[in-house]
């Protein structure tokens, strides 16, 4: 009797924590919004004057490039940086991390992107009639979109991570495009008539990383040597899609200013290699690991096939190469603290200016390359504060002889991304960083597209993966836009007009653009945008993951209001 | 019997603290930052500490369990560090696919399985019984990634344009809208173990369409669990298949079977009734064992087909240390486990009069 007593207490026991964890509610309480400005007046009362809201650090002090972000009027908006900033507009054209939210649908759902993603409100071509978690989002022509309507009446994103199990999708008729397609599965897709091919020119770059802190690669010759022992040409020819091309210098040939024209860093030269290794009293009995990840990435389409031949390359020379290949979650730390004396990594452009590559790898911002070189940040500098771009590419030429020189890393290839269509889609324009979807036109007008994962979120002010960004360009509009070309193009900005150096930008909104929630879009929208993702302390700062990385990688690298480490 | 089963139940509690200890000390020992997935290329230490700090990541391990434990206590399994969705929610939306996917693999491996074993015992040595162990033998062996993808070419590819075609992958065709159930049926205040149960429900593209009328999409998720679920019963119909076959052969060479024979039994009567009853004890254990495994996710089948289940999930939770995603999960796994296997127990009782009387 008893027993049957503790045994019923503990069912009961049981039951409750099944019934208390089925009904359990998430463990981040919600941030309730605080309006800490003046409220947003109707236009439609001429009676009261519009209150533009301000965003504004008190000094420069803070570790971040915007000084202020003002809204002068209800369509004028007002950037103010602590130092030129040239590359302004193809920086908030670039990525989706700057879709402009409605600052009042933001203060309803207290920035936070799990709300955002039951009822994201946009003013892109699309809003999104379904998001099935896991399998699908289906998207409808947006009523209230500004430009041209779109040609298409359903766009369905899909997702499988098998770019095999994606191709088969496509040959069966189940999508109308695919995205990644693997160099492995160019052939069938060429050969099939039913298919074709989308290659998309984006920039990007392979690195063979050297960290010169790590014995003997603190020495600049033993640097030289080995980027002369790797033939790049035969790497690109066996391991890359058609239209890939080997690296001749640290940027990709569509940088301008950045890239020289006619310089080549290196020239592949086994003897000669070889030869300045031994001049070096290079150790040829040590075992050197060079490290990867097999992670498949547009500028790394087959990891270990590719680290094999480069260690193959080595061999020929004499060097003995441990591969080491490793998980993503513990090698990207491990590189980035400086933990790896050889190894790959990769880039691929956010947006289409000179310091989105120079800035980013050879400015010492991580010691994944070891200590950086005073010359080569000093220009560096030097170019990203000037507007001339003739003057700029002047100093680029210069940094481009002294990365040749010192060597901080090797750059091997630029990769070509493909993506797979029925030959029946018509009108598949593919741009540096978008596809357009809204002008693809299919038999049944549903356009059905499959890419490598499902968006994180739809608040993409905080995201960085691209499967995201796909669907929050289809969704969002930004100041500006890119679409074929890497030339922006305005899009809720009619203008953004910088002053003679380059530190301040006003912008002129797009008037009559309305969101899919009913709002009109105003000025202060940008600021509220801007705001979440420039202040740390801004109430609506919530977003996904809170990091809100894009605008610490082209605005910061700290934002206003950041705590001290 | 009674007893028996509470007893089980009993036994739940230690198996689940002891689940979620192992399961946050390994997945917190595990080499690998979180954030440094997430950012990918993006990631720099300063954003990395400060997610870390966010989510309470830079505390010492004991003191992140004894905060997980009072959560859990409150009933709060907490939130995807990748998406930030409550974890009850990921769960009620892939459990549903991976319960639909197993019901319909442990249907056709149970039923497909037994007949053959049978067949295969009672034409014991002739061609049929080699054929049939050469065909369990071979799909014992098969990988399941390699047959999924020519199940999914055969069906898609070779067969399109005709009636047998079927889709590759996916868990709906696009366009096929699945309406939460809340929402339909004005439920949407409903919280607790009713809004979980109903979440089960509304994500279970089968039961939604059935329940709301919308046949179209019952037929459509069936059409698409077809070759799934035909991949991964292969395994599972073949080891019933072979085990069908020992255990009645072993059985149908008992005394009592001879004896039953004597009396005039038919031998179609004595086969059912008396030796294949008897020979369903470890077939039953096979069967239970294949569903708890399936139940908890079929990795391979559901990363080759696309389905959105347990076992995909929990994976990528684990690659991207999505540590809470992780720990929610082993602990409805181990729940998945124990309750089949209370199922299995309760069983035998059922099939074996000798263990109601124990």
């Amino acid at each position: 009797m008893k027993r049957n007593l503790y045994v019923l207490i503990s069912l009961i026991a049981l039951a409750s924590m099944i019934l208390a964890a089925c009904g359990a509610k998430p463990t981040e309480a919600p941030v309730a919004p605080v309006v800490t400005e003046a409220p947003v007046v109707a236009t439609e009362a001429p009676v009261v004057a519009y209150v533009g809201e301000k965003l504004e650090a008190p000094d420069c002090n803070y570790g971040g490039t915007i000084k202020s972000i003002e809204a002068v009027d209800e369509f004028t908006v007002k950037f103010t940086f602590c130092g030129p900033e040239p590359a302004f507009i193809a920086k908030v054209g670039s990525v989706e991390a700057y879709n402009i939210y409605d600052a009042d649908y933001l203060k309803e759902i207290g920035g936070d992107a799990v709300a955002m993603n039951d009822n994201p409100v946009g003013t892109g071509q699309y809003i999104v009639q379904e998001w099935v978690r896991g399998d699908h989002i289906t998207l409808v022509p947006n009523p209230t979109y500004f430009g041209k309507a779109v040609d298409n009446t359903t766009l369905v994103l899909k997702w499988n991570k098998e770019a095999a199990a994606r191709l088969l999708d496509l040959q069966a008729g189940n999508v109308d495009g695919i995205a990644e397609v693997t160099a492995d599965d160019l052939p069938t897709i060429q050969a099939d008539s039913n298919l074709k091919l989308a290659p998309r020119k984006i920039n990007n770059f392979l690195y063979l990383g050297i960290n010169n802190t790590y014995p003997p690669f603190d020495n600049e010759k033993v640097r030289q040597a080995f980027a002369m022992l790797i033939n790049k040409q035969q790497i690109v020819d066996d391991f890359y899609a058609p239209g890939s091309v080997a690296a001749t210098q640290f940027v990709p040939p569509g940088v301008k200013p950045g890239f020289t024209d006619g310089f080549v860093d290196t020239t592949y030269d086994m003897a000669k290699g070889v030869e300045m290794l031994k001049a070096e009293k290079f150790d040829f009995n040590k075992e050197y690991t060079l490290s990867y990840a097999e992670r498949t990435r547009p500028y790394f389409p087959q990891p270990t096939k590719i680290a094999q031949a480069v260690q193959a390359q080595l061999a020929e020379a004499g060097i003995k190469v441990k591969l080491s290949m490793e998980e993503w979650a513990t090698y990207l730390p491990a590189t980035r603290a400086g933990e790896k004396e050889l190894f790959f990594l990769g880039w691929s452009e956010d947006y289409p200016d000179a310091t989105n590559w120079y800035d980013v790898f050879l400015t010492g911002s991580s010691p994944a390359f070891g200590d950086p070189f005073p010359d080569i940040v000093e220009n560096i500098k030097k170019a990203a504060q000037s507007g001339d771009p003739v003057e700029r590419q002047k100093i680029y030429d210069e940094v481009n002889k002294l990365y040749a020189q010192h060597v901080p890393t090797t750059v091997i290839a630029h990769g070509t991304v493909n993506q797979a269509y029925l030959a029946s889609v018509e009108n598949v324009v593919l741009g540096p960083y978008n596809e357009n979807f809204g002008q693809m036109k299919t038999a049944d007008g549903t356009m059905r597209y499959s890419q490598d994962g499902e968006p994180v979120s739809l608040m993409c002010a905080d995201e960085t993966d691209g499967n995201s960004f796909r669907a929050c360009n289809l969704i969002f509009s930004k100041l500006y836009k890119f679409t074929t070309t890497s030339i922006a193009e305005p899009d809720l900005a009619e203008e953004c007009v910088g002053n003679a150096d380059a530190t301040e930008w006003t912008c002129t909104l797009r008037q009559g653009v309305v969101f899919s929630n009913g709002a009109k879009l105003d000025a202060n929208d940008v600021v509220a945008t801007f705001s979440a993702g420039m202040d740390y302390n801004y109430p609506l700062r919530k977003g996904n993951t809170g990091t809100y990385q894009y605008f610490k990688d082209n605005f910061g690298p700290k934002v206003m209001n950041q705590p001290p480490e | 019997m009674t007893q028996f089963l509470l007893r089980r139940l009993l036994l739940v509690l230690p198996v689940l603290v002891g689940i979620l200890l192992v399961t946050f000390i390994i997945t917190r020992l595990v080499p690998g930052d979180p954030c440094y997935v997430m950012l990918g290329e993006h990631a720099t230490e300063a954003s990395c500490n400060d997610f870390n700090a966010r989510f309470g990541l830079d505390k010492s391990i004991p003191e992140q369990f004894v905060r997980y434990a009072l959560n859990l206590l409150k009933g709060e399994f907490g939130n995807s560090l990748k998406d930030r969705r409550p974890i009850t929610t990921i769960i009620g939306e892939r459990l549903p696919m991976t319960i639909e996917l197993t019901v319909l693999a442990v249907t056709l491996s149970s039923f497909f399985g037994i007949l053959l074993g049978v067949i295969s015992a009672l034409k014991r040595n002739t061609i049929f019984d080699t054929l049939t162990m050469l065909g369990a033998n071979a799909g014992v062996s098969m990988p399941i990634f390699w047959l999924g993808l020519l199940l999914a070419y055969l069906f898609a590819l070779v067969l399109k344009g005709t009636p047998f075609q079927l889709p590759p992958s996916g868990r709906l065709s696009a366009g096929m809208s699945m309406l939460p159930l809340a929402k339909t049926w004005g439920l949407q205040d409903v919280t607790g173990i009713k809004a979980f149960l109903l979440a089960l429900l509304s994500n279970s593209a089968i039961m939604n369409g059935l329940l709301t009328g919308n046949y179209a999409l019952t037929f459509d998720a069936l059409k698409h669990l077809i070759l799934p679920s035909v991949a991964v019963s292969t395994v599972s119909l073949a080891i019933i298949a072979r085990m069908t076959r020992s255990a009645l052969i072993d059985v149908l060479g008992q005394d009592y079977i001879r004896t039953a024979r004597a009396k005039g039994l038919a031998y179609a009567l004595v086969v059912r009734r008396h030796a294949l009853r008897n020979a369903l004890i470890p077939i039953v254990t096979i069967i239970g064992i294949q569903t708890g495994g399936l139940l908890s996710g079929a990795v391979l089948t559901e990363t080759i087909f696309s389905l959105p289940g347990v076992g995909s999930r929990m994976v990528e939770a684990i690659l991207n240390r999505d540590y809470p995603v992780v720990q929610g999960f082993a602990v409805v796994i181990a729940l998945i486990f124990v309750f089949t296997n209370l199922i299995v127990d309760a069983s035998y009782a059922y099939l074996d009069p000798r263990v109601r009387v124990k």
